[in-house]
């Protein structure tokens, strides 16, 4: 039953490796992928779709690059990642100091800032030659303690905060919500599609060969420093590119957004979707954006009703209940959503046959 | 002269602090291999629920200490029951990540009860201060300061020396040979978290009388995990060490840097012992070769 993702419908038989390997197998999935794009792309048409709507998509689709970024590096390569919002802030940081200082667009920025994020996260990533595990975990935390120190006091701007340019394709500015989703779901669509074929590729089957025995991989030859300073560097490039995007996106650089809390939320967002799993980060990020945002709005009325709760009573119940499912996740469901999703599609595809 | 000397004072006794801290992580890595993130919450969560019996409930001192940590004792066991129970066997990392979310729930559980506001400030050691030279020493640092030692002793003594403390030893080295030698790894966990729920309880009842009842009282736990990794997370006289050593290096670079550059410095050390020496100064040295 563990693998029942890999197994298409019945009556599906491949002739050749090409096509066993596809990710999209049958006629219906091509249809539901097109028809899935369309929607994607209408939806700030639509009625009822209003701007609220549409910024927690877009923060959805930011967040998605960085949960699929810690993905490949805690999911697939094994290494606990505890500091990710650092990596995100050196991205947004460097994005938005070359595009007020030096005028850069974002075109040019999100690349560079990828960079810069990928670099500092192979510097952090260079202990790992003789630690692992634990021991790993604790240099992320460091880079979050380091890092977030460095942008309050080593630099005067990064510490008030300041603002960005927006997005300009020629004429066109993407300031508001409506013209911002066309650059953030894009985004967020190719940064999926790469990160679903690396792993596919000779990098993601090292990964997951170093995340299930280092000892082993290592005997068949991985090279495991270089494998995980990739991975690092894969998972740091994402976190950057995203943090450029939020930037340009709130057109405002501040270093309230890159908290240590908030690298815990990215991690809840994987486990609750699926550690090692493309699809699951998709559907963490969803659930847990929805999620949030309930609780930000039962929070207050909780408050105002129930009179025995104290002041800021409503923070308390978001950290439970999302630290709470986590917990709950990993105990009961560590493969996360995206093992109860192929579950289901397994239970349909048998229908009323299976057993 | 006067002010590095006041500084390495503050320092070690600070340190001491941390070094209790500290022990708390020691204490369940010894026993399960796990590094309780959520230490520096079930500090919090002792310092709120002594608050409680002081304040709430009126108790007189000694009954609310005790009442406490006793309290702190079942907290413990309780986590231990209700989460961690449930991963064994899984993958250590699991295990790991769940005391970071631990420390989620514990943090909302307690501003749902008491609010994200300090509490009112209750003293429990007399205000007396000595002077050494130029530098001021207060009680309430010296009674930190051997509350620490003497605790540290305590379980070096315990872990070498009980049989309790063996069982905890080899259960941190594999469930299944402890098991099939007829000690019950269930009992031990429980039993090792218990008491290291007592230790963060006393840990946040010093520290809340220092600090204040907030819930930055928490953050302690960010300093003592250095301490305990550079001290070795196996060895308990190791985290008193590296509790001394990162209270130097805190109050020297905060004194001579200042912006609260003590936090980063101490994980900067950190990273640069564990590049030399993984395992920290006191630590077990596992070799591994392909």
């Amino acid at each position: 039953m563990a693998n029942t993702s890999f197994y298409p419908p019945s009556g599906i038989y491949s002739d050749q490796y090409k096509k066993d390997m596809r990710i999209i197998k049958t006629k219906t999935q091509m249809i539901m992928s097109i028809a899935a794009l369309i929607m994607l792309f209408v939806l700030p048409e639509l009625p009822y779709v209003s701007g609220y709507i549409l910024r927690l998509i877009i923060g959805a689709a930011i967040a998605l690059i960085i949960c699929l970024g810690l993905n490949i590096l805690t999911g697939y390569c094994g290494q606990l990642n505890i500091g990710q919002s650092a990596f995100v802030m050196v991205g947004a940081f460097t994005s938005a100091l070359l595009n007020s200082k030096f005028g850069l667009p974002f075109w040019a920025t999100f690349i560079l800032a990828g960079l810069a994020a990928a670099a500092v996260g192979v510097f952090f990533g260079i202990p790992s030659v003789r630690l692992k595990g634990l021991y790993l975990a604790l240099t992320t935390l460091g880079a979050q303690v380091i890092l977030t120190w460095v942008a309050l006091f080593g630099f005067p701007i990064t510490a008030a905060g300041f603002s960005v340019d927006p997005v300009k394709i020629g004429s066109i500015v993407f300031n508001t919500p409506e013209k911002f989703y066309y650059i953030a779901i894009p985004f967020a669509l190719v940064m999926t599609f790469f990160a679903k074929n690396m792993m596919r590729s000779k990098p993601g089957r090292a990964f997951i060969a170093i995340r299930d025995n280092d000892k082993a991989a290592e005997g068949m030859g991985i090279d495991i420093f270089r494998y995980k300073l990739l991975a690092f560097a894969i998972c740091t490039f994402y976190a950057g590119v995203a943090g450029s995007l939020l930037v340009h996106y709130m057109m405002w650089a501040q270093l309230e957004s890159f908290t240590l809390q908030d690298s815990i939320w990215y991690l809840v967002m994987i486990i609750v979707g699926g550690f090692g799993s493309i699809e699951g980060t998709i559907l963490g990020v969803i659930f847990i954006t929805v999620l949030k945002e309930i609780i930000f709005v039962i929070g207050p009325i909780a408050e105002a009703n129930l009179p025995f709760l104290p002041m800021g009573a409503g923070s308390g119940l978001l950290l439970i209940i999302i630290g709470g499912m986590a917990i709950v996740f990993l105990s009961v469901e560590p493969r996360g959503l995206a093992h109860r999703w192929n579950l289901f599609k397994a239970y349909y595809r048998l229908w009323p046959f299976g057993y | 002269m006067d002010f590095i000397l006041s500084l390495i004072i503050s320092g070690l006794m600070n340190g001491a602090i941390y070094g209790l801290v500290a022990l708390g992580f020691v204490l369940i890595y010894k026993s399960s291999s796990v590094l309780n993130f959520s230490q520096g919450h079930m500090l919090l969560l002792g310092a709120y629920i002594f608050w409680f019996f002081r304040t709430a409930m009126g108790f007189n001192l000694y009954l609310a200490l005790f009442l406490a940590v006793g309290v702190g004792f079942l907290v413990g066991i309780l986590i231990e029951r209700l989460t961690l129970r449930r991963l064994i066997g899984q993958p250590l990392i699991s295990m790991i990540t769940v005391t970071i979310f631990l420390s989620l729930v514990i943090e909302g559980f307690v501003s749902l009860i008491w609010g994200s506001y300090p509490l009112q400030h209750i003293a429990i050691f007399s205000n007396r201060c000595f002077n050494i030279g130029n530098c001021v020493l207060t009680a309430q640092n010296l009674y930190a300061f051997g509350l620490a030692l003497t605790t540290a002793l305590a379980l070096i003594l315990f872990f070498r020396y009980t049989n309790l403390g063996l069982a905890m030893r080899g259960v941190a080295e594999g469930h299944q040979t402890m098991q099939s030698m007829g000690i019950s790894v269930k009992k031990i966990l429980n039993i090792s978290w218990g008491i290291a729920g007592m230790a963060a309880t006393i840990g946040g009842i010093i520290l809340g009388s220092t600090l204040g009842f907030q819930l930055g009282l928490s953050h302690i736990g960010l300093l003592a995990i250095p301490a305990a990794f550079i001290g070795g997370l196996e060895s308990p006289e190791g985290a008193i060490l590296g509790g001394l050593l990162i209270g130097l290096c805190e109050s020297i670079v905060s004194g001579y840097i200042g912006n609260a550059a003590g936090v980063p410095a101490a994980f900067l050390i950190l990273i640069v012992v564990m590049i030399f020496k993984p395992y920290g100064f006191f630590g077990l040295v596992k070799i591994e070769r392909v």
